[in-house]
């Protein structure tokens, strides 16, 4: 197995060093919140989980096993603090039919699509995004982690089904009827390769 | 040939194994049905993948963390560690609760069968004057002793 750069800067700071929590924070810390932001809708809500995660990090440092993968540690942290934000309930996303033209939420424009995205691009992304969140909602938990690990974070089922304590069997089967749940769910934006451009 | 549509997101995922890949894509040959799953859920992988980031941290992320740590630790980090090396601290005064819990417990109860077994007197009270009249027969009567007490209290 290739050495784990983060493995290194977990140590280094089991150590004492500072700076190498700080240097796995700017390295991660954008992607936790974004993360986060497949469990809550608001963004200054999911910088918060985001925070909450690293404090845990940094409280648990000492339980860290160089054995294990950095981001496997940090997202079995990352999947049970966000789970749990949504079993409170406070922050579960709303379904919300809202117009196809947006929804009044403040948003990055060029986040979502790129600078070179026309207005036609940009609704669509906006849409398909909201047909993600809804689609998240509606899942069980262990389904909706499963599926973003899997599609969102890219991370192969080995991985997730230490994250998530379970079985590769079972990621697989997590992760299957997630993607078939999306397949209804998003077919709409989900054009079969025979019907683009008709 | 059984279909293999709970092995085809696995597949796209690059997650099974090369022997039942290599079943699964034999089937896929000859079977157009699992062959249009594959479509349906190849297209949920590419939609996914183009979903467009959301928005960014608002400026000062970075800033905002390491103040809210610095918080923190100044006010816990010694607090944690202790709490987490040396669980014992939490045994007395957990003992302590679960000491006085019961202790309060069973003085409810023995206030609470006292209560009970007042009322039930009063009863045996007024049932015995009453028994004497031959006058308790039902369930009906039982209750009228109950009262007696605010019958004698309503007497001028």
């Amino acid at each position: 197995m290739a050495p784990d750069p983060d493995a290194a800067l977990m140590l280094a700071f089991q150590g004492g060093d500072e700076a190498a929590f700080r240097a796995l924070f700017e390295k991660h810390g954008r992607a936790m919140m974004a993360f986060c932001q497949k469990f809550v809708k608001e963004p200054a809500r999911a910088e918060e989980l985001a925070q909450d995660i690293f404090l845990k990090l940094y409280r648990s440092a000492d339980r860290y096993s160089a054995s294990a993968r950095f981001t496997t540690f940090l997202y079995r942290i990352a999947t049970n603090h966000c789970l749990n934000e949504v079993r409170r309930g406070e922050y579960r996303l709303r379904r919300d039919p809202a117009p196809a033209d947006g929804d009044g939420e403040p948003q990055d424009l060029d986040s979502l699509s790129g600078p070179a995205a026309t207005p036609e691009e940009e609704a669509h992304g906006r849409a398909l995004e909201r047909s993600v969140r809804s689609l998240l909602e509606g899942l069980p938990e262990k389904q909706r982690a499963a599926f973003v690990l899997a599609r969102f974070e890219g991370m192969p089922y080995e991985e997730i089904a230490v994250v998530l304590s379970t079985t590769v069997p079972s990621v697989k089967s997590l992760v299957h009827r997630a993607t078939v749940a999306a397949a209804a769910a998003l077919a709409p934006w989900t054009p079969l390769r025979g019907e683009e451009g008709s | 040939m059984k279909h293999v549509r709970e092995d085809l997101t696995a597949l796209l995922d690059g997650a099974l194994p090369a022997s039942r890949r290599a079943e699964v894509e034999a089937h896929l040959a000859g079977c157009g049905a699992c062959r249009a799953e594959r479509e349906r859920l190849a297209a949920v992988l590419s939609a996914c993948a183009a979903l467009p980031p959301g928005p960014p941290p608002a400026p000062g992320f970075e800033q905002r963390f390491y103040a809210r740590l610095a918080r923190e630790k100044g006010v816990r980090p010694s607090a944690w560690r202790r709490l987490r090396l040396s669980p014992w601290r939490f045994a007395v005064p957990a003992a302590g609760l679960g000491a006085a819990a019961a202790v309060a417990v069973a003085v409810w109860q023995a206030r609470a069968d006292r209560l009970e077994m007042a009322q039930h007197l009063d009863l045996l009270e007024n049932y015995v004057v009453v028994a004497s009249l031959d006058s308790v027969e039902s369930a009906e009567d039982v209750e009228v002793v109950t009262h007696l007490d605010e019958l004698r209290g309503a007497k001028p």
